[in-house]
């Protein structure tokens, strides 16, 4: 009894030391930071570094490569934050939640594909568009619902938070939310649902991976998306736009565009 | 910080959109206790029995069970055996909740079986009952007793782990808060709301546990 005590205890003692180490680790990594700040800006909540948000599972607009963040998404915030002198670090976070931390100030901004709306600028301040897109249904192969008045009586599946889902509650009350619009077209092939609605660049690629899914029926109305950043950080704001403006001119914005998707998707298709 | 007048507000407004969340969570919380119980009584007499075997395939349920979390437990049920079996979104969950509480109430009723005197199993034989007998009209109704308050409180956990079935797009309480503040951009209001539903009902059932208690108290000298 007293041994097996002893060893517990050893136990939690090696494990608070672990705790208190990392504790240490990153309290210096902070305070690295801080002094790296010359530029004296409270442009970016850590000054230094440009914290932006992505879901992380939007591929090929942010996703995980062999343990990686990329993405489309991610590498324009990276570039952003390279040509403002920034270090970038791209945080996740389910879709759902992106916009609330942009608005608390828990990231500088959203690189997270979303598309602009009324209802998001009354939160938050988008900057230029930066990608044109929209959305699509997709069925598995023997689906035959082609268009949104179709939905009612059907289960739809959607990502939490996107405009596919807002546009799908319009038609139908029988709605399926997942945190990731890939996670909801796999519980579509396994036949769990009848419809997605999800950007259909996204819907292509995961086609493309092998899912056993078709696109049905016409796009969806395309619509701009947007980077997210929190109102009144105009200074924030405006940087972003100028790089936006200077990716376009020297040719960046292309190479990456056509990198994910073998063309401008800037501009229609 | 949301103010206490907006939170009510909120709270009164968002109040129809509850009721149908609220009983699923109700549901599977009820199913996945019943059907955990029956798992766990089950488990446990296998572990309390002299058949080696039986005690095996018992030690390796909890071990694993106990072992992994329950989120991953869900998912393997909703989306790795959708090809062998489609137990459906409700199945999916209340099983894998069912599955988990019932490693944890293995070893409550085990724990309250041992607890039960040894010379209660011995005056059963001396009577002339046979031990499954004995197990069965001695020791397992004074065990059920004693596993009362245990099992109010797995009871509790399995409600509020209830909320992982958010994840694979069941429409519960958990998953409707974070559909509100999706919709709102207000996250804080609407989690400090479904916390005080799950807050009311684990209130309520922690009453209707504690009346048993001292209702099947009432017999004990």
């Amino acid at each position: 009894m007293k041994k097996s005590l002893k060893a517990v205890a050893g136990v939690l003692f090696s494990l608070s030391l672990l705790v208190a180490g990392c504790g240490q680790e990153a309290s210096t990594g902070n305070t690295g930071g801080q002094g790296s700040a010359t530029a004296g800006s409270s442009m970016t909540k850590e000054a230094g570094v440009f914290t932006f948000a992505a879901s992380g599972e939007y591929q090929p607009f942010s996703y995980f490569k062999d343990g990686q963040l990329t993405g489309f998404d991610i590498e324009i915030g990276n570039e952003i934050a390279k040509r403002l002198n920034l270090t970038p670090k791209a945080v996740t976070s389910p879709f759902s939640g992106i916009i609330a931390g942009v608005k608390e100030g828990r990231y500088d901004a959203a690189i997270a594909s979303h598309a602009i709306t009324e209802e998001r600028k009354q939160q938050i301040d988008f900057a230029d568009p930066y990608y044109l897109s929209g959305g699509q249904l997709f069925t598995r192969p023997d689906g035959t619902t082609s268009t949104l008045e179709e939905l009612k009586g059907k289960e739809v599946a959607v990502a939490l938070g996107t405009t596919h889902e807002k546009m799908a509650r319009e038609y139908t009350d029988n709605i399926k939310t997942y945190d990731s619009d890939v996670t909801a077209l796999r519980a579509l092939e396994q036949g769990k649902h009848d419809v997605v609605i999800t950007d259909s660049v996204v819907g292509e690629i995961a086609i493309g991976q092998g899912l056993k899914i078709k696109k049905s029926g016409a796009p969806l109305s395309e619509v701009q998306h947007g980077i997210a950043v929190r109102k009144g950080n105009t200074e924030l704001l405006n940087k972003i736009n100028e790089v936006l403006k200077q990716m376009h001119e020297d040719g960046t914005y292309k190479q990456l565009s056509e990198k994910y998707f073998q063309r401008d998707i800037s501009k229609n298709e | 910080m949301p103010s206490i007048s907006h939170l009510t507000e909120e709270f009164f407004r968002t109040l129809p959109f509850f009721w149908k969340p609220l009983l699923l969570t109700f549901e599977l919380t009820v199913a996945s206790v019943i059907v955990g119980s029956i798992i766990g009584l089950f488990v446990a007499l296998l572990k309390v029995s002299k058949f080696k075997l039986g005690q095996i395939i018992a030690n390796v349920y909890i071990m694993v069970i106990r072992g992994t979390p329950l989120i991953v437990q869900i998912f393997v049920l909703y989306f790795g055996f959708y090809k062998m079996i489609d137990l459906g979104q409700f199945w999916s969950a209340a099983l894998a909740l069912a599955i988990h509480s019932g490693a944890y109430i293995a070893e409550i009723f085990r724990g309250s079986i041992q607890s039960i005197d040894k010379g209660q199993m011995e005056a059963g034989l001396s009577l002339g009952m046979s031990s499954s007998q004995t197990m069965r009209r001695i020791i397992l109704p004074q065990a059920m007793k004693r596993s009362i308050p245990p099992l109010g409180n797995q009871f509790i956990l399995s409600l509020k782990e209830s909320s992982l079935a958010a994840f694979i797009a069941m429409d519960e309480l958990f998953s409707l808060a974070r559909r509100l503040s999706a919709e709102t951009f207000d996250e804080m209001t609407y989690f400090l709301i479904v916390a005080l539903y799950y807050l009311v009902i684990v209130m309520i059932f922690t009453y209707v546990v504690h009346r048993m208690e001292k209702r099947l108290a009432k017999g004990d000298v």
